[in-house]
């Protein structure tokens, strides 16, 4: 699967031309290279240079220096690289009176005949863009009567049809909720391995990402961009480091980030072999976070046991000496709360 | 799949029928325009006279021949370039509001009128050119052409710096102030013969081309049309938007390059001939895009060239109809016309939500 | 009274009264009004014959001049007292203009009023002009040379300053239906009269060439410019008898089209006058109206090809001007039998042409050129003045 890379750049450096000026975005980045069947996440906070990044890989706007090569070469004119890369943006294009059969057709632009007539071939190729996409009870719609959700899949059975060995999205995931987005980056993931294709996204999803992406490139605001498989980026603390410059603290454990602080208070968190314990313990654990204590294993005041009752967790508060039972977390909060007040 | 599968054309068979209907309408149009006149020919009369050369009544004859045949080819040649520079304009500034002088190709031929017909009076030579005779309505023609190239000019020169579609809008917007401002002042110098002759021009008219200028008109209009039409592919793009089209292989520059000289040889030949006729550039490509219910340019020009010389076509026959007296200006029809289709469109259909 | 009322009758009158109301109903054009039914009000003191817009009436010390103004529909009367210098006005008239006789200096804004000072002696006494460059009058050019004569420009955009800089004894304007006489305000309320010369409102060329009378009278030379004026008043009506008892009437076209408009004179204008009095079958002689009717050029197509003489053709020089406005009228008959004549013949190096000016008030020299154009051979050969054929 592995053989030679579907792009790589060199000695590259994004960033903006205006009149005589230049505005550096991303210096030094190392060799990126993008292979077929494989995954790549473009990570990274807002302002780091994502979409410049991004852009300037798909030709959509020129690098400060450097080189991007595509299939080996460099300086690919417009159709050779419309021919390699096709992209998924999060430009609207709605209101064009376009059906939604018609905007995947015009994936096959750079392939299609002098006046746009579409050959049987043609015509192949943009129905498995739309059954990998599954859009095909979409397809006589306006493409402006389309919610955000099917507007994507629209969009990207519109890259499948342009058949290229690169695919690029910018953002996909924005405006979808969590279902639609789970799907998204499960199909992105299917269609790296089933066609072949070697894709890359940029996106805000971290949690997604890390379950869904091979390669994880991470693009600091201030610093070099890290490359690697997600799980070894977690393991390295690079992930915590660059999201720490961004007062945002990721919890290497879970792999989510902690929006509260390390809380004040301490409290120890003991749970019984008889319990269903690892579930319970874990949301225990951010009910109490989110509450401002900091959970601990040593000894620490006050403790709470979670055991198990009729098939489901009860909490047992031993706070001051007194031990009592609550059969929820709302319950136990709320006891705690009472305890805060001299 | 069996959706995607039965889909062999972008044309379902119906569309066929709608073809035929447009063209029968075409040919009722014609001939609507053909016998509409202060002088009452009969419609038998005027196959007559279109298909033989026996001698029928002389007088008879030149009306049709020389005064409603050229009409009506100029309203044919005008209805199609219109509506054509105004499908362009809408699908480059993916504006469904854009119109064919939107880059200030109409403004630019108006201020070469201005300059012959109200400043030309406060320069000697001008007015020694005029006394002497020389040319004639060549002159008012040439220096809206000259105008119109312009802009033009200037416009294409300005595409080159511009990455942005808004700001060329805008720069066509201003360019139309300048003119108008200029003109103003001009009208304001003027005597109220030169400023009534000024203002008859704006109102438009389709009677002024015959013969030489006649011809010279089909050229630069089938010219402008052919360019459009090659251009089919590149104007299906661009309406996915810069980025898209870029990233398909579209050179945006270049495309815009094009769009743009086919749309100022077409407004530009057409104001200079005819004068400048608003709201069928507007109202026309809708109109295409609802009848056959597609976003596809090689449908979309000859659709547009069928149904903007229907209308242009029934705009002068409605202007021929206050009889002997005054004919209306084409200008008003058009707008009368134009302003209440446009409306109703923005009404019935949601289609025109930004794009 | 029952056939009104009754049945047919009654459907008759109510068409009828459609037919008016659409009739009434008709835009007015806005350059000249529509003359209702006869000449409203102001008949001519004996000494004004022709001249339907002004009067002239002698009263006890000091004369009264009444101008008729037709504005905006409205007409009113504008009167002035002409007083002799360093006579008081009289008493029981407050209120009225004064202008003190006979005026030294004037300024005046149209060609055409250079025209009538000219004819009664009175160019010598312009110090100011509205537009230099419509000018035929030598005496007049010869002040603009030598700096005598300022430029004041014309109608909206006069420059009241220096107008009332000058303090001249009057100052003649153009009216303009739609222009408020109000604008020349600021002039007038500072001493100096403003009058009207509303020639161009008059239905015959004797009287527009009558309104020389008005500026006799300002000059104090009534009598004088009365017996020139009869000259011309004789010579006009001994050619005007010839011209009405030719044999043949030729039809005749006046005008371009543009636009697909063709403006053609309506028959109560001056042209349309002309053109009866030199013995022209005119199409439109029958018509209401004292300016130019607007007429479709398809309806004016049938007689152009006929027409045997086709007149005032406009900016044109040659037959090769003409066929290069449109190729079409090369089919008409009188271009194709060579003719066409134009009255640019006294246009001068400034471009400005005298046909506007002292033909004005030499109507006799434009009626004698065209029974010469239309009749040959009737009149004694000369050349003509004003018109020349076009080749």
């Amino acid at each position: 699967m592995n053989s030679t890379p579907l792009l790589v750049t060199r000695g590259l450096q994004t960033g903006y031309r205006s009149g005589g000026k230049k505005l550096l975005v991303s210096a030094q980045l190392p060799e990126l290279t993008v292979k077929a069947g494989r995954l790549i996440c473009l990570l990274g906070p807002n302002g780091s240079g994502k979409s410049t990044l991004l852009r300037t890989l798909a030709g959509l706007q020129p690098a400060l220096s450097g080189a991007v090569e595509i299939a080996g070469k460099a300086g690919l004119s417009s159709t050779e690289l419309a021919r390699q890369i096709s992209l998924v943006l999060t430009d609207r294009v709605g209101g064009s009176n376009l059906n939604v059969w018609s905007l995947v057709a015009l994936g096959r632009y750079p392939w299609s005949g002098w006046l746009g007539v579409l050959s049987d071939a043609d015509r192949d190729i943009i129905r498995r863009g739309i059954d990998a996409a599954d859009i095909g009870d979409l397809l006589d719609r306006k493409v402006h009567t389309l919610s955000d959700g099917e507007s994507q899949k629209v969009m990207l059975a519109r890259a499948l049809a342009q058949d290229t060995p690169i695919l690029m999205l910018d953002e996909p995931t924005a405006h979808l909720d969590l279902p639609s987005r789970i799907r998204l980056m499960r199909l992105l993931h299917r269609l790296a391995r089933e066609m072949n294709k070697g894709i890359l996204l940029s996106t805000h999803e971290l949690d997604l990402a890390l379950q869904v992406a091979d390669e994880v490139w991470l693009l600091q605001s201030a610093g070099p961009l890290h490359k690697g498989a997600p799980e070894d980026l977690v393991l390295e603390g690079v992930f915590e480091a660059a999201f720490e410059k961004e007062d945002v603290h990721f919890d290497r454990a879970t792999g989510v980030f902690r929006i509260y602080p390390e809380g004040g208070r301490r409290i120890r968190l003991i749970v019984t072999a008889t319990a269903r314990g690892a579930m319970a313990e874990f949301w225990t654990r951010r009910a109490l976070q989110r509450e401002g204590f900091a959970v601990v294993e040593e000894e620490a005041g006050d403790a709470i046991v979670i055991g198990e009752q009729g098939g489901r967790p009860i909490w047992v508060l031993d706070a001051g000496g007194a031990g009592r039972q609550y059969n929820s977390i709302a319950a136990l909060l709320q006891a705690l709360d009472h305890l805060r007040l001299p | 799949m069996s959706i995607a599968q039965n889909r062999t054309a972008d044309q379902a068979p119906s569309g066929l029928w709608r073809w035929a209907g447009l063209f029968l309408l075409l040919i009722g149009a014609l001939l609507l325009d053909l016998s509409a006149g202060a002088v009452r020919i009969p419609l038998r009369e005027v196959f007559h006279i279109l298909f033989t050369s026996s001698a029928g009544d002389e007088t008879w004859r030149f009306i049709v021949e020389r005064i409603r045949v050229p009409k009506a080819c100029t309203a044919v040649l005008a209805g199609c370039g219109l509506s054509i520079g105004g499908l362009q304009m809408q699908t480059l500034f993916r504006n469904p509001l854009a119109e064919p002088g939107v880059l200030g190709i109409t403004a630019g031929a108006s201020l070469g009128v201005a300059a012959v017909m109200l400043a030309g009076g406060s320069m000697a030579t001008l007015y020694a050119i005029k006394e002497l005779g020389g040319g004639g309505s060549w002159m008012v023609t040439g220096a809206a052409c000259l105008g119109a190239a312009g802009v033009m000019l200037f416009v294409l020169m300005l595409s080159r710096r511009v990455r942005d579609n808004v700001t060329m809008l805008i720069i066509g917007l201003m360019i139309s102030s300048i003119t108008i401002a200029v003109t103003s002042v001009w009208q304001y110098f003027s005597n109220p013969e030169e400023v009534k002759e000024y203002l008859i021009w704006t109102f438009g008219s389709l009677g002024g081309v015959s013969g030489g200028q006649l011809l010279i008109f089909t050229i630069t209009i089938v010219a402008g049309l052919v360019i459009a039409f090659l251009s089919s592919k590149m104007l299906d793009a661009l309406l996915l938007g810069e980025n898209y089209a870029r990233s398909m292989g579209l050179t945006v520059e270049r495309a815009r390059l094009v769009i743009i000289c086919s749309t100022s040889l077409l407004v530009g030949s057409i104001t200079a001939f005819c004068g400048p006729i608003g709201f069928l550039g507007i109202a026309v490509p809708h109109l295409a895009r609802g009848t056959f219910n597609t976003a596809n340019h090689r449908i979309l020009i000859p659709a547009c060239c069928v149904i903007g010389s229907i209308l242009l076509l029934l705009c002068d026959s409605i202007a021929q109809w206050p009889g002997s007296q005054t004919v209306l200006p084409i200008n008003i029809v058009t707008s009368l016309v134009g302003a209440p289709m446009v409306i109703f469109l923005l009404l019935r259909t949601r289609k025109l939500k930004p794009f | 009274m029952s056939t009104i009322f009754g049945g047919r009758g009654f459907h008759r009158l109510s068409l009828l009264l459609i037919v008016i109301a659409a009739a009434c109903g008709e835009p007015q054009k806005p350059d000249k009004p529509v003359a209702s039914g006869g000449s409203a009000g102001v008949e001519g003191h004996p000494l004004v014959k022709y001249a339907h817009g002004f009067r002239i009436d002698h009263r006890a010390g000091y004369r009264e001049v009444s101008i008729l103004n037709r504005a905006a529909g409205r007409s009113d009367t504008l009167r002035y007292l002409l007083v002799d210098q360093g006579q008081t006005p009289p008493a029981d008239r407050p209120g009225i203009p004064v202008i003190h006789t006979p005026v030294r200096t004037m300024v005046v804004l149209a060609s055409s009023h250079i025209g009538l000072a000219e004819f009664a002696g009175a160019a010598d006494r312009i110090a100011g002009l509205g537009n230099f460059q419509y000018v035929s009058s030598p005496v007049v050019r010869e002040g603009i040379r030598t700096g005598k004569i300022k430029q004041v420009g014309i109608d909206g955009s006069t420059n009241n300053e220096l107008v009332i800089a000058m303090h001249p004894g009057v100052m003649i304007t153009s009216t303009n239906p739609d222009a408020a006489f109000g604008q020349y305000k600021t002039i007038s309320d500072a001493g100096i009269p403003v009058v009207p010369d509303a020639e161009w409102l008059e239905t015959t060329p004797l009287g527009r060439a009558e309104w020389v009378k008005l500026i006799g009278a300002l000059i104090d030379r009534e009598e004088e410019v009365g017996k020139k004026f009869d000259s011309v008043e004789r010579a006009y009506l001994s050619l005007a008898a010839i011209g009405r008892g030719a044999k043949t009437k030729p039809s005749v076209i006046i005008a371009m089209p543009w636009k697909g408009t063709w403006y053609t004179p309506a028959g109560e204008s001056y042209m349309a006058q002309f053109l009866r009095d030199a013995g022209a079958s005119y199409s439109w002689s029958d018509t209401k109206g004292i300016g130019s009717l607007a007429l479709n050029v398809e309806a004016v197509i049938p007689v152009a090809l006929k027409a045997g003489y086709w007149l005032n053709v406009g900016y044109v020089d040659s037959r090769k001007d003409i066929q290069a406005k449109d190729p079409r009228f090369a089919g008409f008959r009188a271009f194709q039998t060579d003719s066409i004549y134009n009255f640019n013949k006294r246009v001068n190096d400034i471009g400005s042409n005298d046909y506007w000016e002292s033909g004005l008030v030499n109507p006799q020299r434009i009626l004698a050129d065209l029974i010469r154009i239309l009749h040959p051979g009737v009149l004694p050969p000369d050349s003509l003045y004003y018109y020349k054929q076009l080749k």
